[in-house]
């Protein structure tokens, strides 16, 4: 792996867009956590949906559409979490691989600086509790107990394994506008209920 | 250990308030769920004459080694195993099933299942947070529905700050969090009132262990609820082969926006492309919703929070009841439904005994004043009032509240109706005191016989898409996606060990008596006795034989049950392997049976299946003149010696003794069962 640096501070305006996007519709979700299962099996080869990098929450005995939500990466233009990171090598943006906002976690020092650096809730940046480092969605990149190849210009587990078809990638860099550009209809014509 | 399991069992003794751990290793040969439940009652509890209210009962929960993995359809299933108090005349050792992601929770926190034993002096509930295990007040908390409780456990579990954010478990950094609320099974008040047939065991909105009242022995015990959160990971043999096998799996179903097309297969009964039928008041403004894992999500959430994760008959019982009222199906079905998924009551005796008391009530013998007196105001039936008053009637023991919690078998004896009405079919209960499920058995033999030569309504419906869905599509609308000869080629080629013998499907008449529905019954127990109950392929989506979706028609069984099995244990078995573990721990059960005082003398359906004919039309694959064709078999009831003839068939089939129904020595051996052969013996109980 060829890690191209970017410093902060200087040069942070210059930081390359991210190529694709997890884009998903939590009104097509099912909540099965097919995802979240996924997610941590191809990275780390064992089941954990706590160490997932999409995380769908749900309340059993909520109202439809607010009983799910589905909260993954957004693969920020301007990722707070990497500019939080104190440490040179271990956030940076992967140019071989579109762009993906990486860590690398053999030189994480498990400051958690990034995680509550990520203006989202839950953060998206992943507490490794087993490992003591941060973990975040590279796309796929970095899947060693799956033999497809990630990234934007491959697969990721998320998108393959959803029963709803409610994960998808897009190449285009969604609003940056609230939830509006990532959390997006996904229902076709075909789709029997709730089409809105 | 084999991979995905974490090699711990929790024992709770609810008498002491203490904990210990059972080697998951000491029972693995029995492979999970019921196996593994069943063995460790065998070995836990000396005496099985116990009643189910006795504190030695003991009661297990128990995953496998898909639990909380990938394995399709399989990551969220539990079953529950222990003496239930539901069977009439004796609480036969009995087993339910649920789904949602408690399973999955439970071994993420570490633990492959849980033991129940004793009795707490006080109402209390455990919180599990990975080996964290604490019994606490419930007090608080007796009286509350199961829907109460779990919102107020998940309050208390997260000290307050609600869900949404990562929730770190424990001081330290080596601590989990999880942005994900605790997976709580708990009683409502049915099972704290420990009504008999009604308590049951209830996980989320619309997840229930509900057949056998095991609410009610977890009432008897003083155990309101059992939450857990876990943030631990769980090894998997072969991570790769575990994600090929799951997208392999995707060609046997449609996709989530493909128009539905009737086959013989279950899958097309999503959410997504139910209607009506399969549940209550369905609304548009809704999602498909699924158990942990499964990628057919045969449930929904609706606008309006009614119905949440609530399918099949505890969605549509109350349906005919408000169209008749109103006119039309309306919301008040949906509220229905809520409300025995919030008190905690098994649906199928709720609905037969609406049936039963209106029909008593129509005939003058019951309502105020009447031999059988009682002020359910029949007048709302249709409403919720008349449910929620009937629930309150049992749970307070309002007149004949007091007698319902008994079960409604035992209910219409006090009422000296029993034999009257099981003769009549009045009271549609025909097997062991467990109503009707809804496939008649003089008709959907292979149900009828597999619930009385087992414990239970057996609800077991993997083999009910070919004899019974499809044909009952095929005689409304006439068209048949997959012809039925190829349907029965392919069933026979896969009913592994039974395979190359297509009469197991022949329903007719003149077939129902024989070797090869022996073979079909037996062939329905060991699958559903290690794949489905002990590895926890869900009874909706396996086994999967045709299946109009699939290439060639060819659904994913046998091969899927294994692949996914092999590739997060590590082993090898064959599909074949796996039907001889679940004959091994069907022979367990027998013998337990045969301990708490069963033989073949008992194992007789209600009078009125003999004596009544099945009213029709009733489907189902007949082979006549040389022909396969779908059939209205309607018009027949069983005839009581031919079924005493089919029993000894049976019986030679499992190798147990024809005169008594109970496993021999040699068929114990066979099976590495001497210790269960050496105690049938000292308890003059070993067959001959």
């Amino acid at each position: 792996m060829v890690k191209k640096r970017v410093k902060v501070k200087k040069d942070f305006k210059q930081i390359p867009a991210c190529e694709g996007y997890i884009v998903v519709d939590p009104k097509k979700c099912c909540g099965c956590q097919t995802c979240m299962m996924a997610c941590s099996l191809v990275h780390e080869g064992k089941i954990n949906t706590k160490l997932a990098r999409i995380q769908v929450i749900q309340n059993p005995y909520g109202h439809y559409p607010d009983d799910i939500d589905v909260q993954q990466c957004r693969q920020c233009v301007f990722p707070a979490c990497f500019a939080a990171c104190p440490v040179p090598e271990a956030f940076f943006i992967d140019t071989e691989n579109g762009n993906v906002t990486r860590i690398d976690k053999s030189t994480c020092i498990g400051c958690q600086l990034c995680i509550t650096a990520c203006p989202f809730t839950p953060s998206r940046i992943v507490w490794n509790f087993e490992e003591g480092v941060a973990q975040k969605c590279d796309l796929c990149v970095d899947t060693p107990y799956w033999s497809e190849k990630g990234g934007p210009d491959g697969k990721q587990a998320c998108v393959e394994v959803c029963p709803m078809e409610a994960i998808k990638l897009t190449k285009e860099i969604p609003t940056q506008i609230g939830d509006l550009g990532y959390k997006i209809n996904l229902r076709g014509e075909g789709w029997p209920l709730d089409k809105e | 250990m084999t991979g995905g399991f974490t090699g711990k069992i929790l024992r709770l003794n609810l008498t002491e308030h203490t904990t210990s751990t059972i080697n998951t290793s000491k029972y693995e040969e029995y492979g999970g769920g019921i196996g593994i439940g069943t063995a460790i009652f065998w070995d836990l509890v000396k005496d099985k004459t116990i009643d189910a209210f006795d504190p030695r009962n003991v009661i297990t929960i128990i995953g496998s080694p898909l639990s909380g993995t990938l394995g399709l359809s399989a990551a969220g299933r539990v079953e529950v195993n222990g003496i239930g108090p539901q069977a009439y005349p004796i609480g036969w050792f009995t087993r339910s099933n649920f789904g949602g992601r408690f399973g999955a929770e439970l071994k993420y926190a570490g633990w492959d299942g849980v033991v129940i034993e004793g009795k707490s002096d006080s109402p209390v509930w455990v919180k599990i947070v990975n080996d964290g295990v604490t019994f606490e007040d419930a007090s608080g908390l007796w009286g509350l529905d199961a829907w109460a409780t779990q919102e107020k456990i998940w309050e208390e579990v997260s000290g307050g700050l609600g869900y949404g954010e990562w929730l770190q478990l424990g001081p330290g950094r080596d601590v989990g969090r999880t942005t994900q609320r605790p997976s709580v099974l708990c009683i409502g008040q049915m099972g704290e009132v420990q009504a008999r047939d009604l308590g049951c065991l209830i996980h989320d909105a619309g997840n229930a262990a509900a057949q056998g009242g095991f609410g009610a022995v977890w009432g008897s015990k003083n155990l309101k609820a059992i939450s857990v959160t876990g943030t631990g990971s769980i090894e998997i043999a072969d991570p790769q082969a575990l994600m090929e096998a799951r997208l392999w799996a995707k060609q046997f179903a449609p996709r989530p926006e493909e128009p539905s097309i009737p086959g013989p297969t279950h899958f097309d009964l999503q959410a997504c492309r139910t209607g009506d039928a399969f549940g209550g008041k369905r609304r548009k403004a809704a999602r498909p919703q699924a158990c942990m894992g499964c990628q057919f999500a045969c449930r929904r959430r609706q606008d309006t929070g009614e119905g949440n994760e609530s399918i099949c008959v505890e969605a549509y019982y109350y349906n005919d009841w408000v169209r008749k009222k109103y006119g039309k199906l309306n919301e008040e079905t949906n509220k229905a439904c809520d409300l025995v998924q919030k008190y905690g009551a098994n649906v199928y005796p709720i609905r037969e005994a609406i049936r039963y008391l209106e029909a008593l009530n129509e005939m003058g013998v019951l309502g105020p004043g009447k031999a059988i007196d009682t002020d359910l105001p029949f007048d709302e039936l249709g409403s919720v009032t008349f449910v929620e008053v009937l629930l309150e009637k049992i749970v307070k023991g309002d007149d004949i509240g007091l007698d319902l919690r008994d079960g409604l078998v035992r209910a219409a004896k006090k009422w000296g109706r029993l034999e009257e009405d099981l003769k009549s079919g009045l009271l549609a209960f025909p097997y062991w005191g467990f109503p009707e499920h809804g496939y008649d058995g003089r008709g959907s033999i292979e149900w009828g016989y597999g619930s009385i030569i087992s414990d239970r309504d057996m609800n077991e419906h993997g083999i009910n898409s070919a004899v019974f869905w499809y044909p009952s599509r095929y005689m409304e609308s006439g068209q048949l996606t997959v012809p039925l000869e190829e349907v029965v080629e392919i069933w026979a080629e896969k009913l592994i060990p039974f395979e190359r013998d297509p009469y197991m499907l022949d329903y007719s008449t003149e077939n129902m008596y024989s070797e090869h529905i022996a073979k079909l019954v037996a062939w329905q127990r060991y699958y559903s006795r290690f794949w489905k109950q002990g590895i926890g392929y869900c009874d909706w989506a396996f086994p999967d034989f045709a299946n109009n979706y699939a290439p060639n028609n060819r659904g994913m069984s046998p091969e899927a049950e294994p692949k996914f099995y092999n590739a997060v244990t590590g082993k090898n078995i064959s599909y074949r392997d796996g039907m001889e573990i679940g004959r091994k721990v069907w022979n367990i059960q027998n013998a337990i049976w045969a301990l708490q005082g069963r033989h073949r003398d008992m194992v007789k359906f209600a009078d009125y299946y003999y004596e009544q004919p099945l009213k029709g039309p009733y489907p189902a694959p007949v082979f006549v003149d040389g022909k396969w064709s779908y059939a209205d078999v309607s018009g027949r009831s069983i005839d009581r010696d031919k079924f005493e003839g089919w029993k000894t068939k049976y019986y030679q089939l499992e190798g147990w003794d024809t005169e008594t129904g109970w496993p021999t020595r040699s068929t114990l051996e066979a099976l590495g069962l001497e210790k269960v052969a050496d105690e049938l013996e000292s308890k003059d109980k070993l067959g001959t």
